[in-house]
């Protein structure tokens, strides 16, 4: 297929299709998105916040107690414990396992807001994990649905409109050029 | 001398469905639902190397069930 070729009907019902399959995914992926982009608005008032919230205590799998802070995320939390050092701080993720829970520490350090910034990073990386592997189930999907049709044009479609939601400015431009005619 | 329980006595020991043919490898929606949490979360675990995967043909994410088991036992412990 030529590159700016506008996609033909079949292209775009699978498009469609694809979108209705994969809305709850989507969906997910840009609430995430949503919820990495205001922590890393506001580093300074939620580390802030952490240090004035005296919450309960809780003990990570490694046996360290830390004094709950401020909620980041569903189930993840930035606490802080007091050391000869000074305040500690750690990113904690409680995951509720069939066998019994969890409760792992993701990042941890002196400075809150460095703490922070670190976990933000690091939802980052595990959010373009997560577009790549949606991406995979995409590509899966339509080879499954539509063999031997060359459906590249709705994978990339739905790649960029990822790519958009982790990093607006960066796929604004990348979404004009390269969307080929499927509507993003 | 003691014995190593197979893959399907290590799954109802810690708590795993049995599928009914044993798969080698789940999505990280199996994955998430066997473990009991959200698939973001599996994501979290596989970035931060608690859990190592493997990939199908078009570049999907697979998590090998012994990976699966041995989580859940480094957890339990």
């Amino acid at each position: 297929m030529n590159y700016y070729e506008r996609p033909t009907p079949l292209q775009e019902q699978a498009n469609l299709e694809a979108m209705q399959h994969f809305a709850e995914h989507l969906k997910q992926f840009k609430a995430n998105c949503e919820d990495v982009h205001n922590l890393e608005r506001n580093l300074a008032v939620t580390a802030k916040e952490a240090i004035q919230s005296p919450g309960r205590v809780i003990q990570t799998d490694n046996g360290v107690e830390w004094q709950h802070g401020v909620e980041l995320m569903k189930g993840i939390s930035l606490c802080h414990r007091c050391t000869a050092s000074g305040s500690e701080f750690a990113v904690v993720e409680c995951l509720p396992f069939k066998t019994g829970e969890m409760k792992d520490v993701l990042n941890r350090g002196y400075n809150a807001q460095e703490v922070l910034q670190m976990f933000a990073r690091d939802q980052r990386q595990v959010l373009r994990l997560w577009k790549g592997d949606v991406t995979a189930q995409v590509s899966e999907h339509v080879s499954e649905k539509y063999p031997r049709q060359d459906m590249s044009v709705v994978v990339e479609s739905f790649e960029i409109k990822l790519a958009r939601a982790i990093s607006q400015t960066y796929v604004h431009a990348q979404s004009q050029s390269q969307s080929r005619g499927v509507r993003i | 001398m003691e014995t190593v329980p197979n893959i399907e006595e290590q799954a109802q020991n810690t708590g795993l469905p049995t599928p009914p043919v044993e798969r080698l490898a789940y999505s990280v929606q199996e994955a998430a639902d066997m473990l009991g949490v959200h698939y973001f979360s599996v994501y979290r675990l596989i970035q931060r190397g608690k859990l190592k995967t493997c990939h199908a043909l078009r570049g999907k994410i697979l998590v090998p069930r012994a990976e699966l088991l041995k989580l859940l036992e480094t957890d339990l412990r």
